[in-house]
């Protein structure tokens, strides 16, 4: 019985940690196709910002994908050495996932803050010209 | 090795070299170093995600928490910095220069 669920958890381990390597790696392709097409189209610094945001959202979504996956391995960690390993990856995903989250929040608050600051701009110039 | 773990190793790599494309790409196309050091730290991070997919060794595990923790390091002095640049400036400064004016 014990080693029938090991191996269906090993399997859904494989499983998951599979999508979450999947979403990041559609994240970075795609980040990198905007990137290009930004960098040879619009050759502007702010048109890289909301691109930098949605591959920190890519990111994000990967790591709970992969630490999803830490979860379903303290099931069946079989040696210290394993458990302290799985521990070290653990913190290290919960560590990032929580500053990637910071970094998205305080990136979202500089574009809105600049978009006020565009708008108050317009609408001075606008003002100033009747 | 597991079929996962080779497939994301060639994925970190391949993510680590668009990283180094990218960055060079904002760079040559700002002008600014910052942006394009920015856009290179983004795409190495999601390469050391990918690192640790798998069943990473315990030097593999080492090796990616350096480039988490040195891309959070720079990447906490960049905003600093940029704040610095760009924030308001300090009313005594401001005054000073009236004076001299």
């Amino acid at each position: 019985m014990e080693e029938l669920l090991a191996e269906v958890v090993n399997v859904l381990v494989v499983i998951v940690e599979a999508c979450g390597a999947a979403v990041i790696i559609i994240g970075a392709v795609w980040a990198f196709a905007r990137f290009a097409w930004v960098g040879f189209r619009q050759r502007t610094t702010a048109a890289f910002v909301p691109v930098r945001l949605t591959l920190g959202r890519f990111l994000a979504l990967g790591l709970e994908f992969q630490l999803a996956s830490d979860v379903l391995r303290t099931a069946v960690a079989p040696s210290w050495e394993e458990l302290g390993q799985l521990a070290a990856v653990a913190a290290i995903r919960t560590a990032l996932n929580y500053f990637l989250s910071k970094e998205i929040a305080e990136e979202r608050r500089q574009v809105a803050a600049e978009q006020d600051h565009h708008e108050v701009t317009s609408t001075d110039h606008r003002g100033s010209g009747v | 090795m597991s079929a996962v773990a080779e497939v994301t190793r060639l994925a970190a790599l391949g993510t680590g070299l668009a990283a180094v494309v990218a960055g060079a790409l904002a760079l040559v196309v700002t002008r600014r170093p910052l942006p394009a050091l920015a856009v290179l730290l983004d795409l190495l991070l999601a390469a050391g995600l990918l690192r640790l997919a798998g069943d990473p060794d315990w030097q593999g595990i080492v090796t990616a928490a350096a480039i988490v923790a040195l891309r959070h390091l720079i990447g906490v002095g960049l905003r600093a910095g940029g704040r610095a640049w760009t924030g308001p400036r300090p009313p005594a400064a401001s005054a000073q220069e009236k004076s001299a004016l």
